[in-house]
């Protein structure tokens, strides 16, 4: 069931309805039985793998608070190898066994072990990590066991933000399943609002501009370099709508009953630099590394080249998170590259900033971080899209010929897609440089704040796209 | 009932209503706005696919994706046989389109003539073909025989179709384009043929059609239906398979199911798919695909000749 779809619709409905209507005492069945519902609905028997990590994190996470000393740091190594076990064997399995095999034939030797027919279970990556998170904060003492069987199972599982965070921790959320939330008018039009413009970015921006990223990534030998430099370009504004407009659907939704899910976006589009891109980018998962792997290898109080590796590795993993792909680990790879070039290079930055004198044009120099930032991001998303390396390479290859015209089949989807960017940029731009001043969306009058809205309905209905499926991050 | 907390639920039910009564007034205001000047379009592939379902009455139709729509050419036919042509298919459509525009011309009077193009894979499975059901939305409200086409598309079609603005979901543009003159001067066709000026340049790509073994069965019924509705109403039949500038391996299991259901129903299939005539002339072609206007003429020539001694 993916949130722009009409069954979706209908069981949101019937759910919050039903979410109200029942006693207090009784919402978080209703919610642990229609998350369930939510879930099987993709591939019914990954509910299982789901139950398993459950029952493993929730005796584990009691045993730990019962217990001490090595026993107790047993206790959460155990939690942490099943759940990384069962992310590693159906993510990973495949992909480790291939380059095995690549390796073996290198010394001319074949793989005895055999590929496995297994599908990735929706979200795994999203709930595993959130499941984890549990284990460690108890083991650290800042959370306490729940032992409500099914609060803790909600936590793991609560539909909006099952499948594709974001990533919540048990100090923001577990709590809120035990208070009793009041049906609130206004609470429930601003989740509202935030599930249309969630809904507008995804089908209006993001499969929009999907047609013509995917028309020219999924056919790389016969696409020319300005046509995948622009299908590059636009695919950093498809990935950003596509993966917020589901947070801001997820976050809506919870907020609809009374739930608040951490910010997962902060628009990253106007970052200045590719380190504060990943302050504003996917912050639930941003975090977790920061938490749970930079900070525990040391982070930044290491030395120098330690401080390095530690960045390299977390941005490694990370890409690695994302897909059994070496596509992935490249991308994760140049973005670690990204911050550690930056702090190395910061001191001759900084001179030809004072230099050249462009810091002292705010405005242009404004522009030109947000600019080269906009740009090294999509140039390492070329490895995120690309399906192969090799792809990914040809890509690079022909982008820096700068040749060709910019393919257009005549269906004018490059100015709708011009027209969605623009719209984008707009609204955020609003947000991020003048928030005090006019807004619509956030009018003192009624009818004005619901013209806006009604506008953005009318232009997802004439203007978006129906039949674009998935959300690219459902696939992690 | 729905516990409140400050503010009440009448309170929001009042604003919800509110919310819907204004959707509803620009949905119905934009909804009219955009269908009058849908079908006041004088140029573009939807005004072709209106002058096809509303006005056309000539003899001879062809249906077809693009293979029909720039290798049938229509003056050819009209000056050979005698008898008017129009050539109403439609690019990249599968045979959902071409079965709905039938459904609405049958309903306004009897062709002589139907060549339909057959396309290799034009049976296998894949969800493009119903999202090309899109173009036809337009005309659910005006056509109730195209509707059992229409739902195809989905589920939850009819009730997307409640609205009056969503038919033309991503109309917009072609709808300003087609108003305007810049449409006219850049879609000129005779009687719906367009013809292909360049030449094929290689290289020449093999293609193994042994890989799509799966047919989608409704794909095929709706195919048979098209047959079925010719044969109910009189109609000549041919269904046509153009040639291909390919190295193919294998046998295309598409155009041999269609092959088999028109032998069932006694359609003549004329196939030029692997013809040597053209495939051995890559100068006949545009691209793989395509015949250009030289190709064009020979193709044509030859259909007709064919179409003469099966008479």
């Amino acid at each position: 069931m993916i949130f722009n779809s009409f069954h979706f619709l209908f069981f949101f409905i019937i759910v919050t309805t039903l979410y109200f209507i029942l006693p207090h005492k009784k919402r978080w069945l209703l919610l642990l039985l229609s998350s369930c519902y939510f879930y099987m609905a993709f591939v019914p028997i990954y509910i299982l793998i789901l139950g398993f990590t459950i029952v493993v994190d929730y005796f584990a996470a009691i045993f730990i608070e019962n217990s001490a000393g090595k026993q107790r740091r047993l206790f959460l190594v155990g939690s942490l190898i099943a759940n990384i076990g069962i992310l590693c064997f159906f993510k990973y399995y495949n992909f480790i066994n291939t380059n095995f095999s690549f390796l073996l034939h290198g010394f001319g030797l074949s793989n005895p072990i055999p590929y496995l027919s297994i599908l990735l279970p929706i979200g795994l990556s999203f709930h595993t990590f959130q499941a984890m998170s549990y284990t460690i904060e108890v083991y650290r003492g800042k959370q306490k066991t729940e032992r409500h069987f099914g609060i803790y199972a909600l936590y793991v599982m609560f539909y909006p933000q099952l499948v594709a965070g974001p990533i919540e921790r048990p100090q923001n959320l577990l709590h809120q399943f035990r208070e009793k939330h009041t049906f609130d008018s206004d609470r429930v039009f601003e989740g509202l609002k935030i599930i249309i413009w969630g809904l507008f970015k995804k089908l209006v921006i993001a499969d929009r501009l999907g047609i013509y990223v995917n028309g020219a990534y999924n056919n790389v030998a016969q696409q020319n370099g300005m046509t995948l430099l622009l299908a590059t370009l636009f695919f950093s504004f498809q990935v950003y709508c596509d993966f917020s407009g589901y947070s801001d659907i997820a976050i809506g939704t919870a907020r609809v009953m009374g739930f608040n899910l951490m910010t997962n976006f902060r628009r990253p589009v106007f970052a200045k630099t590719t380190g504060e891109f990943w302050k504003r980018w996917h912050i639930s998962l941003s975090t977790w590394f920061k938490d749970y792997l930079y900070f525990p290898i040391g982070g930044s109080k290491v030395s120098v080249p330690r401080w390095y590796f530690n960045l390299m590795v977390v941005f490694l993993i990370s890409g690695l998170w994302h897909g059994a792909n070496w596509t992935y680990i490249i991308w994760g790879g140049i973005n670690g590259f990204y911050l550690v070039f930056a702090i190395i290079t910061k001191k001759y930055s900084d001179k030809f900033n004072s230099v050249t004198g462009i810091n002292k044009l705010p405005r242009l120099y404004l522009f030109f971080q947000i600019s080269i930032t906009f740009l090294l991001i999509s140039f390492s998303r070329i490895f995120f899209r690309a399906r192969t390396v090799k792809d990914a390479v040809t890509i690079i290859k022909k982008i820096l010929t700068f040749k060709g015209s910019v393919f257009n089949d005549g269906s004018a989807i490059i100015i709708y897609c011009f027209v969605a960017i623009f719209f984008l940029l707009t609204v955020e731009l609003k947000k991020e440089f003048y928030k005090g001043s006019f807004t619509l969306s956030h009018h003192q009058n009624f009818w004005v704040r619901n013209s806006y809205y009604s506008f953005l309905i009318i232009l997802i209905i004439l203007l978006g796209v129906f039949d674009g499926g998935q959300f690219i991050y459902f696939q992690f | 009932m729905i516990k409140t907390g400050n503010h009440s639920f009448k309170n929001f039910l009042l604003k919800l209503a509110a919310c819907f009564a204004l959707l509803f007034i620009l949905d119905i205001g934009i909804g009219k706005l955009l269908k009058n000047f849908y079908f006041r379009q004088q140029s573009g592939y939807d005004f072709l696919t209106t002058y096809s379902i509303e006005k056309t009455k000539a003899d001879i139709l062809i249906f077809g994706s693009s293979r029909a729509v720039n290798i049938f050419n229509t003056i050819i036919f009209s000056e050979r046989t005698g008898l008017s042509c129009f050539n109403a298919g439609r690019y990249g459509e599968p045979i959902f389109y071409h079965y709905a525009v039938l459904k609405a011309v049958v309903k306004r009077y009897t062709p002589k003539i139907i060549l339909l193009s057959f396309d290799a894979g034009n049976f296998s499975n894949n969800t493009d073909a119903y999202d090309r059901i899109t173009v036809l939305l337009p005309y659910y409200k005006n056509h109730p025989e195209i509707h059992s086409v229409v739902t195809l598309k989905g589920p939850y079609e009819k009730l997307k179709l409640l609205s009056n603005i969503y038919p033309y979901n991503s109309l917009l543009l072609p709808i300003i384009s087609g108003n305007s003159n810049y449409s006219k001067k850049k879609y000129i066709t005779d009687n719906g043929f367009i013809p292909i000026e360049k030449t094929f340049e290689g290289p020449l790509q093999t293609f193994d059609y042994s890989k799509e073994k799966d047919l989608d069965s409704i794909k095929i019924n709706v195919y048979k239906s098209f047959i079925e509705e010719c044969i109910r109403q009189h109609i000549q039949l041919y269904i046509v398979c153009p040639p291909y500038m390919i190295n193919p391996i294998g046998t295309d299991h598409s155009i041999a199911e269609a092959k088999e259901i028109a032998q069932q129903y006694n359609i003549k299939f004329l196939d030029y798919s692997r013809d040597t005539f053209f495939t051995s002339k890559p100068q006949l072609f545009a691209d793989f695909r395509h015949l250009n206007v030289n190709g064009v003429e020979l193709f044509s020539n030859s259909v007709i000749k064919k179409l003469e001694s099966l008479r």
